[in-house]
């Protein structure tokens, strides 16, 4: 929190021009430091719309008039060829430059959705064990993995991937992952299958996985995410926080806790790991089970199992029940922990999102201390650190809305 | 990238003045040169040709010079910035913006395009090209030299002639002036979020 400010190297971080432990130095400070944290919030956007100038395509014509003007220019009106022949190479290698360029344009408008998207950077991938294949590729130790490059492990190999500066990714066997985007702004992998363990030292919502059922957003954390061979998923966080989103639904994930994802349903509920067996039983059922009798009855069920810690997993449940389980999940959340002054029950009942922030915000300190303070900033042990967390985790949520 | 087929040999058969070689240097580089042109000057696309033109001219003769000590790019992206540079100085200040030519270039840009996209994105760069046209060039050219040129802070410091530092403090003020400026385009859905 008392480190220098690092405003001034916004850019370079967004481009990569910090070295790895700059980086994690720079990540570090904007997690605790609102005031660069909001200052990183814009240059993002500047370089986002930075990166969406077109290049432009010079008239077929200029070339003529260059060539008219080197005529009538003092410059050299002999030709002189480095060497017999060269003048020949050197048409041929004109009309392969046209080409080349033509090709490429056509690679680029078929591959890009914007003009300055998939910037060409690859990332390193190291092998880890065994035989991990880059497209039909095998990597002996070292290699890279380009947009859109698949990378597969079998049941005997695994991988890491350095992601840029900002972190690095290990693939697990069985596993298989693409690269999606690598941008000052995002990088994007996408996970088909299998599992992969991220630690990333960046602001919030730079590093993101895409999963068939769901998409992890980094909040500045490590996790576990895996993925079955139907598309279901599930999300392990062991430092900071993660957001799972898809569509609607986010479940935000901090440190010690899981939570599961379903193909067309998209996440479930948050919950430590260390909660109950029944608890975590009958909220699988809550999330995902169609019948809803079966619902209710295991809402009822992993109410009685609850602690005061899971009004993690009942904070999140309040606007995915009805109206009447939302007042069984209120009533034990107000056993645990009394609504802060200007949260009412009524403003809860009916979903009044700033009440059910701000209730949130009060009840997140117990969440993080709960999954052993992992995440926290360097000496967030003050009350004033503690505070500027929890203000810009509330600024996050503001912007969303 | 084209200009990766640019090699010792082709630069060298231009020094020697082989019109040939000279061609295939302007195919690699004419688009880029032309881009940082038409942006520098507030979308002016005959005034861009006519600097385009200028920069090769003189490339024509200058590539005698060229030594070697630098990457050939930085070195002709320095004629580019001298070239963009004097053309203002020339004109005391920046020509109106011509949406008609803007409009025209971004299509030509961006045709075929899924339609809503497409819509989308030409509204966002239209907005980006009106913003980077009201920078002051200390924090436009470092901009263009990053997006357009893709180079990196220390091929930019040696184009402008000053430390990677300054080249770092003038894209965050750029960054920053671009923000604020279209702080309205801060919409999740129009980035896809």
């Amino acid at each position: 929190m008392f480190s220098k400010h690092v405003t001034k190297d916004i850019s370079a971080y967004g481009h990569g021009e910090l070295s790895t432990e700059a980086s994690k130095q720079f990540a570090e400070h904007v997690l605790s430091c609102v005031r660069c944290r909001t200052k990183f919030e814009e240059i993002k956007l500047g370089i986002k719309l930075a990166e969406q100038l077109p290049q432009l395509t010079a008239p077929d014509s200029l070339w003529h008039e260059v060539e008219s003007g080197l005529g009538r220019d003092e410059a050299p009106a002999r030709v002189v060829s480095v060497r017999p022949g060269s003048s020949w190479r050197m048409r041929m290698a004109v009309a392969a430059m046209v080409l080349v360029a033509l090709a490429l344009g056509v690679w680029l408008y078929n591959s890009q959705p914007g003009p300055h998207s998939g910037s060409g950077k690859a990332w390193l991938v190291t092998r880890l064990g065994g035989t991990p294949k880059i497209g039909s590729e095998s990597i002996s130790s070292r290699g890279s993995l380009s947009v859109g490059e698949w990378l597969e492990t079998d049941g005997s190999s695994r991988a890491q991937i350095a992601v840029g500066t900002i972190g690095s990714v290990e693939i697990d066997e069985n596993t298989r992952v693409r690269l999606l985007e690598t941008q000052p702004t995002e990088h994007r992998l996408e996970l088909a299958r299998g599992t992969m363990s991220a630690q990333i030292w960046a602001p919030p919502r730079l590093f993101f996985v895409d999963t068939p059922s769901a998409v992890a957003a980094d909040l500045g954390c490590a996790y576990t995410l895996s993925v079955d061979d139907k598309g279901d998923g599930r999300l392990s966080v062991t430092s900071g926080w993660v957001a799972l989103q898809a569509k609607e639904r986010e479940s935000i994930v901090p440190a010690g806790a899981s939570c599961e994802t379903r193909l067309g349903t998209g996440p479930g509920t948050p919950y430590f790991d260390d909660s109950t067996l029944e608890f975590q039983q009958a909220l699988n059922k809550v999330d995902f089970d169609n019948d809803p009798v079966s619902r209710t009855t295991a809402l009822k069920s992993m109410l009685d199992h609850s602690r005061k810690q899971d009004t993690l997993t009942l904070w999140h449940l309040l606007p995915r029940v009805n109206d009447s389980d939302r007042v069984l999940v209120y009533e034990k959340m107000e056993g645990f922990a009394a609504p802060p002054p200007g949260v009412t029950r009524d403003g809860v009942l009916k979903l009044d999102q700033n009440m059910l922030e701000i209730w949130r915000v009060s009840l997140e300190g117990g969440w993080i201390l709960n999954g052993g303070g992992k995440g926290l900033p360097k000496g967030a042990g003050d009350k004033k650190s503690l505070k500027s967390w929890f203000d810009l985790k509330l600024k996050d949520s503001e912007k969303k809305k | 990238m084209a200009e990766q087929l640019i090699n010792g040999q082709v630069i060298e058969a231009c020094q020697q003045g082989d019109r040939d070689a000279f061609q295939c240097l302007f195919e690699a580089y004419k688009d880029k040169v032309f881009s940082i042109a038409v942006y520098s000057s507030g979308g002016d696309r005959a005034l861009a040709e006519d600097v385009t033109q200028q920069v090769f001219l003189k490339l024509f003769t200058a590539i005698r010079q060229f030594r070697g000590d630098s990457e050939f790019t930085t070195w002709l992206y320095r004629l580019v910035v001298n070239a963009c540079l004097d053309e203002r100085r020339k004109r005391k200040r920046w020509l109106p913006w011509d949406s008609t030519q803007t409009t025209v270039a971004m299509n030509n840009v961006s045709e075929k395009k899924p339609q809503e996209r497409q819509y989308a994105r030409l509204e966002v760069a239209e907005a980006v090209r009106h913003a980077i046209e009201e920078l002051k060039p200390k924090f436009r050219l470092p901009i263009l030299l990053k997006y357009i040129e893709g180079l990196s802070y220390e091929e930019i410091a040696e184009v402008m002639g000053c430390s990677k530092g300054t080249v770092a403090s003038r894209l965050n003020r750029g960054h920053s002036q671009l923000a604020k400026r279209l702080s309205h385009l801060n919409s999740p859905a129009l980035w896809g979020e």
